[in-house]
């Protein structure tokens, strides 16, 4: 095990330094910085296996000479699921890179791009494995710090700057956050080591506790990107490398998700107040809406995959949430559902956001632009990337026989379980959240007709959508991996359930695979069978029959079947590109039902042929969204902290005697204050 | 009891630091102010030659002389030189006007006593009541810094704090060990020699040794 783990490591520290050893060769640079990055996701992948299969979790530490600081790291089964998500998205994003960095040759240098991504890989698998509270906060730092590089890799471009000054402001605030909960921790126990904060010597006071939720909250909420503390993450998650993207999105996102059940359920032990897992809930609910609303606005492909992110937390939120609930009022076979749930959509996401992020940039390597209305028409020209980009958004719309389906019914399910609460208030919470999951739904399905729709249907509407080419085989080889993989998740919950049942066992003291999977394993129940169960394989296996019949049907008394080529039928005008729908008016009526929400404001400018008014010339029509939060919560904050320091920098004279004032005048306080 | 007539000897030198201090507050010329400077070194060199006398300690006589050499020849020479090429004769420029200086320093000397109050009778070396007239000359040493713009006249400050300094280490602990004070004066001597170099490119760089012009670096 502690072998595997070396070989991980070695694999990506090698990947960091072969490559800036090497002569400028592009082929050879990429070769070796993804060739040690695959061995190490593909170790990583079995190390999760095995760390998820193992009855004792394994330890290990290096001593350090600095204080307090131990290397030690620790693979229980929830680090082990972690580093398996990390390891299967990473050897994805792994693979893509070897054809998608020569996108970067000649703009970027390959060798920084390439140590910066195994850096990045490595140190998310560290966070997830770290047992000492300094170790975890040096690799979460590294992590951000790296992400942030990678963010800025297109620094020439204004835009891009500014995302990655946004995001490093953020996860810096973020950070800071979570080095207070740690400190209030290590208060009462005087050490780091996460053995310290799992059995603290007397449990902490009430406060303290409360404490310690909310900075968790705020501090790892910033990096998942829980609303309201996402906006850094539409700006910073496209303006990254397309590789990139998907492991911030799919994988980076999920290292808080990792922490807060790591602190919530471990190091408090599980112990909290009903309204803990409500705020969790309530965000999580909140996150899930207006995330997706906000996609369903965006034109920029990677722009809306980011929004999705913020939404999938969101349901992975509302699961953690229920969980949390539930364990509060001792249901513990519940707890354990919601968290599992939760869990479960944790991988899924991370499958089939990274494969829909490597679709995007597929699209953005064969056509040089993210810009949903230049698309079009692209399926005939890209049928890999089309076919693996619909699996990724069949998945994240929740449509059965795909992963996503099956953890988000897994989420309604343990919402829907509320009734056993004692709580009046609760009964109607949890029902009114699964409410808002179900508009989500809705939505996110909405969303995916648009951005694949738009995008590969229909003609191309750019000169760049009609000379588009398939994209090269590494690239296709990884979207079509995570692609089966979404699909396997999807038909084999019985694979994956027994699995995370050991990540959560631990937690809530009970086992629910016997209750979850009913019928041998062929179909997925809540905990008890009578209320609802569900079995993908045969959902899947019925879906397809379906499809059988209805050809056959076609077949049988459709007549004769001559199959003949021919344009789509337009009353005898010739079909423009011009005629088609764009993503703007796609989404047009939600913009108007949600209108309250958007506050949107529309520009239409005409201009008129000069002979008669009644001829347009030109229109030209836009619109944008009020970006709400930006506007009402985070500009105020952020003119209040320049004008502060703009009182600050009054001090800032520039005067020597001045400064020597200051300096005498602290002097004459201390000797007085010392009197 | 009056203290022994030593003692009494050793508090009227210090006394004399003071005057001095105050004298160089006051005073608007330079060239006097280097003076002034000069006599106080000239003071504290016959404060340390007391203290000596009285404790057959025989370091503090070298650190007298050097007193004598360095900071009452070597320095105000240099002073003198930089005050001649730069052409100013009288300082002008002040943060904080003559009177108000003044006054200024008499609270500095009682924060001084205050401050040392609660230490002095735990001493029991004969010096130790100029450990608070130490105190007050640093104080307004670090106070001329402040309240004079011209460089020159902050470099005359910075050494009479050193002056505080060296009387306070001979008051408190009869001087330092000698290595350390050899130390000392040579950092003086640098200090000085720097400060001269400094005020030169201030005199180039703004055709004026006047610091407030470093405000204008900023940004």
């Amino acid at each position: 095990m502690l072998n595997l783990l070396w070989i991980l490591l070695g694999g990506y520290v090698a990947g960091i330094l072969l490559p800036l050893c090497l002569p400028r060769q592009p082929k050879a640079q990429i070769i070796t910085t993804t060739a040690p990055a695959i061995v190490s996701t593909s170790t990583g992948v079995v190390l999760g296996l095995l760390g998820l299969t193992s009855s004792d979790p394994i330890t290990g530490s290096l001593a350090s000479t600095i204080p307090l600081l131990t290397f030690a790291i620790r693979i229980d089964p929830l680090a082990a699921f972690f580093v398996l998500t990390i390891s299967l998205a990473g050897l994805a994003a792994s693979i893509y890179a070897i054809g998608y960095m020569r996108h970067f040759d000649g703009h970027t240098s390959l060798p920084v791009l390439g140590a910066l991504f195994n850096g990045f890989l490595c140190s998310m698998t560290v966070v997830v494995l770290a047992d000492n509270g300094i170790f975890f906060l040096i690799a979460w730092e590294l992590m951000s710090l790296l992400s942030y590089f990678l963010v800025v890799t297109e620094h020439e471009n204004a835009e891009v700057r500014y995302a990655g000054l946004f995001y490093l402001i953020m996860t810096q605030v973020g950070t800071a956050f979570i080095i207070l909960t740690f400190l209030i921790f290590f208060q009462e126990g005087g050490s780091f080591a996460f053995d310290a904060f799992r059995h603290p010597e007397q449990l902490l006071p009430e406060n303290m506790r409360t404490i310690a939720f909310l900075m968790a909250l705020i501090g790892f909420g910033t990096k998942a990107g829980i609303v309201p503390l996402h906006v850094w993450l539409p700006y910073a998650h496209p303006a990254a490398p397309s590789h990139i993207s998907a492991l911030m999105s799919g994988v980076m996102i999920k290292t808080a998700i990792y922490a807060l059940i790591r602190v919530y359920f471990d190091f408090l032990g599980g112990q909290f107040p009903w309204w803990w897992g409500f705020v969790v809930l309530v965000i999580g609910a909140v996150s899930a809406l207006l995330g997706v609303m906000y996609a369903l606005m965006e034109h920029d492909l990677k722009g809306l995959l980011a929004y999705h992110s913020v939404e999938n937390i969101g349901i992975i939120l509302l699961g953690i949430g229920a969980g949390m609930i539930f364990q509060t009022y001792g249901l513990k076979e519940f707890a354990a559902l919601g968290l599992l749930a939760g869990l479960y959509h944790t991988i899924n996401h991370a499958m089939f956001k990274a494969l829909l992020f490597l679709g995007a940039g597929s699209l953005l390597y064969a056509t040089h632009t993210r810009n949903m209305e230049e698309y079009g028409g692209l399926l005939r020209r890209m049928p890999w990337t089309g076919a693996c980009f619909l699996i990724g958004a069949v998945s994240i719309a929740a449509l059965p026989p795909t992963n996503g389906f099956v953890s988000e019914w897994l989420v309604f399910q343990s919402l829907f379980l509320s009734f056993h609460i004692p709580d009046t208030f609760l009964k109607l919470i949890l029902p009114l959240a699964a409410a808002m999951l179900a508009l989500t739904g809705a939505l996110a399905l909405a969303c995916f007709a648009k951005a694949f729709g738009i995008s590969f249907l229909a003609l191309p509407r750019s000169t760049y959508a009609r000379h588009a080419r398939e994209v090269p085989i590494p690239m296709r080889v990884a979207m079509a991996f995570l692609a089966t993989v979404c699909i396997a998740l999807g038909l084999g919950p019985m694979v994956v359930v027994p699995l995370l049942d050991r990540v959560v066992a631990p937690f809530t003291g009970v086992s629910i695979e016997g209750q979850v999977l009913a019928l041998d394993g062929w179909a997925l129940a809540t905990v008890n069978v009578e209320f609802a169960s569900l079995s993908p394989p045969i959902l899947a296996l019925l879906l397809g029959a379906l499809s059988v019949l209805g050809l056959g049907i076609v077949a049988a008394f459709g007549g004769l079947m001559r199959k003949r080529y021919y344009k789509t039928w337009g009353c005898g005008i010739n079909l423009t590109p011009r005629m088609e729908y764009t993503a703007t008016g796609f989404v047009q009526p939600i913009k108007r039902v949600f209108s309250s929400i958007y506050q949107p404001t529309v520009k239409l400018e005409t201009e008129f042929l000069h002979e008669s008014q009644y001829f347009a010339k030109r229109r030209r029509f836009e619109f944008h969204v009020e970006p709400v939060f930006q506007k009402y919560l985070y500009d105020p904050v952020l003119a209040l902290v320049t004008a502060l320091a703009g009182r600050l920098r009054v001090i800032q004279a520039g005067s020597l005697h001045l400064y020597l004032a200051y300096i005498f005048v602290t002097l004459i306080v201390l000797l007085l204050f010392s009197v | 009891m009056t203290p022994p007539i030593g003692s009494q000897l050793v508090d009227l030198g210090s006394a004399l630091l003071l005057l001095t201090c105050f004298g160089i507050v006051a005073q608007r010329r330079l060239s006097a102010c280097v003076d002034l400077f000069a006599l106080q070194s000239i003071f504290l060199a016959l404060t340390a030659t007391l203290v000596a006398l009285l404790t057959g300690i025989h370091h503090i006589y070298i650190a007298a002389a050097l007193t004598i050499v360095i900071k009452a020849i070597v320095i105000p020479r240099i002073l003198k030189k930089v005050i001649e090429r730069l052409n100013v004769s009288r300082e002008l420029v002040m943060n904080i006007n003559v009177p108000a200086s003044l006054l200024i320093c008499g609270v500095l000397v009682m924060v001084a006593f205050l401050i040392t109050q609660p230490i002095i009778p735990f001493g029991h070396l004969l010096t130790r009541d100029s450990l608070a007239i130490a105190l007050a000359i640093v104080l307004i040493g670090f106070f001329t810094m402040i309240a004079r713009q011209k460089a020159v006249t902050q470099m005359i400050a910075f050494l009479v704090m050193e002056n505080g300094l060296f009387l306070g280490a001979t008051a408190a602990t009869y001087g330092m060990p000698l290595i350390v004070e050899l130390g000392v004066f040579f950092d003086v001597l640098v200090a000085a020699l720097i400060a001269g170099i400094y005020t030169n490119r201030l005199q180039d760089a703004f055709d004026s040794v006047d610091t407030a012009h470093l405000s204008e670096l900023k940004e």
